[in-house]
């Protein structure tokens, strides 16, 4: 079949399709905000962390924090389409599948950005921590770019079973253990006062990740959605 | 074909199994020697290695049986699959708690928050969650065909996080030198050595004997499957 919209265009046609119900509705990146400071306050207090966190901490808690409220934005993602059967309209579409990955993966990536450019002015309010530096968002923007790919990936898998809001973690997090390394060491570094070169090994491993994933969603994504 | 009747030469590879299985255990009981520091505690190496191969080994083939479910749609592809990976969970899981006994006098903990073990552990992990995947998918086209492309995805992430551990510092023994080291690439005995090649050998056995069972037990349930859906 030949498709009848060019590639991009669907990718970017699914992309503001997302972006628009997020506008009209807010319904995720508020939701992961809210969840993700209750992380940080609930590890504040679970962890006795002191006021003057050190970077290594302020690192991890970031990511936990990050990788906690990315994931309800991934299972949003994917059951609204679930809802009202919108995935059939979406497969219908003449147009290759792998585009729906692309598009709904930078949705993803877009949504969880900014909940992360929120997040780094807001850490560095309540430690004493400048945490909205240029390399750290890099690394964050990269760190994010892998973990969501690999998340809406799997999304399409659990949104089939039975246990499907539950399964998605179960799935990701494991899978997604070398990214969340790789991000929270080179954040670390970074915030230790290191350059970006200081850390290119940390750097490669995280664009590996994103090439794989999003190796994997365009080969795979046509035969996980398949009926 | 008659599933039902088991094969003559599945007859044969059970006789080995257990054939090479003992003569592993009496190689390593009465042959190898007391390792100098460690005692004999160290001869849960050579089971140790060999679990550790045998789930490696498991998990790859798992990964390409499922390759070869997404590419043919027969549901004997996704029977291997489950069933090298079931069997592959069983010989990871054999070889963290053969590392814990072993590391138990040697370290003096039966665990460490070291990078190698803690990657195992999630290995184990990645594994156990491909099981509450399949249990989750209702009909046995759907457990097969988004078990394979997890088992695929599965396989291509542990190479990169047992990278992620070569970066870490490790306190996990390095059997096996990479580079220049002196002298052999392997820090042991010549008869230390025998043992563990054919440890590695009967595992490898083992392996084949045991997914080749769960694959048979595989088929006889798929049409039983069908009727249930």
């Amino acid at each position: 079949m030949k498709p009848s919209v060019s590639y991009l265009a669907a990718i970017w046609t699914i992309l503001r399709k997302d972006i628009q119900v997020e506008w009209r509705g807010r319904q995720g990146v508020p939701v992961m905000l809210v969840f993700a400071l209750t992380i940080v306050f609930l590890f504040n207090f679970a962890l006795q962390l002191s006021p003057d966190l050190q970077a290594g901490l302020a690192a991890g808690l970031l990511w936990v924090s990050l990788a906690f409220a990315s994931t309800l934005g991934l299972n949003r993602g994917i059951s609204l389409e679930r809802e009202n059967n919108a995935l059939d309209g979406l497969l219908l579409a003449p147009m290759d599948r792998s585009a729906i990955f692309f598009g709904k993966a930078l949705g993803n990536f877009c949504f969880t950005g900014l909940v992360g450019l929120v997040l780094l002015p807001v850490f560095s309010l309540f430690y004493p921590q400048n945490m909205l530096r240029l390399p750290l968002v890099l690394v964050m923007l990269l760190g994010l770019g892998a973990y969501t790919s690999l998340g809406t990936l799997l999304s399409a898998l659990s949104i089939q079973a039975r246990t499907r809001d539950v399964l998605l973690p179960v799935l990701l997090y494991p899978l997604a253990l070398p990214i969340l390394i790789a991000a929270v060491e080179a954040s670390r570094g970074v915030l230790t006062g290191q350059s970006l070169g200081d850390v290119s090994s940390w750097i490669y491993l995280l664009l590996a990740g994103i090439l794989l994933f999003n190796a994997g969603g365009l080969l795979f994504f046509e035969t996980i959605l398949e009926e | 074909m008659n599933v039902a009747k088991k094969p003559s030469l599945l007859v044969i590879l059970d006789i080995l199994t257990v054939l090479f299985m003992s003569a592993v255990l009496v190689l390593t009981w009465f042959f190898t020697p007391v390792e100098a520091v460690m005692g004999p505690v160290q001869k849960v190496f050579y089971f140790h290695i060999s679990a550790a191969w045998g789930g490696m080994l498991s998990f790859i083939l798992g990964a390409i049986a499922g390759a070869g479910y997404l590419r043919s749609r027969r549901l004997g592809w996704d029977s291997l699959s489950l069933a090298s990976i079931e069997v592959g969970l069983v010989f990871a899981l054999i070889a963290i708690l053969s590392g814990m006994i072993w590391a138990r006098p040697i370290w003096n903990t039966w665990w460490v928050w070291d990078p190698r073990l803690t990657t195992t552990a999630i290995m184990a992990l990645i594994y156990l969650a491909y099981f509450i995947l399949r249990g989750g998918l209702s009909t046995p086209e759907a457990r097969a065909r988004l078990g394979a492309v997890y088992a695929i995805l599965a396989v291509l992430t542990v190479p990169l996080t047992f990278f992620s551990i070569r970066l870490f510092r490790t306190i996990h023994p390095v059997v096996i030198a990479t580079g220049g080291g002196q002298g052999s690439a392997f820090n042991m005995t010549p008869r230390m050595l025998t043992a563990l090649f054919a440890s590695l050998l009967a595992f490898t056995i083992l392996l084949a004997d045991l997914v080749w069972h769960r694959f048979r037990l595989a088929q006889l349930q798929n049409p039983l499957s069908e009727e249930e859906n």
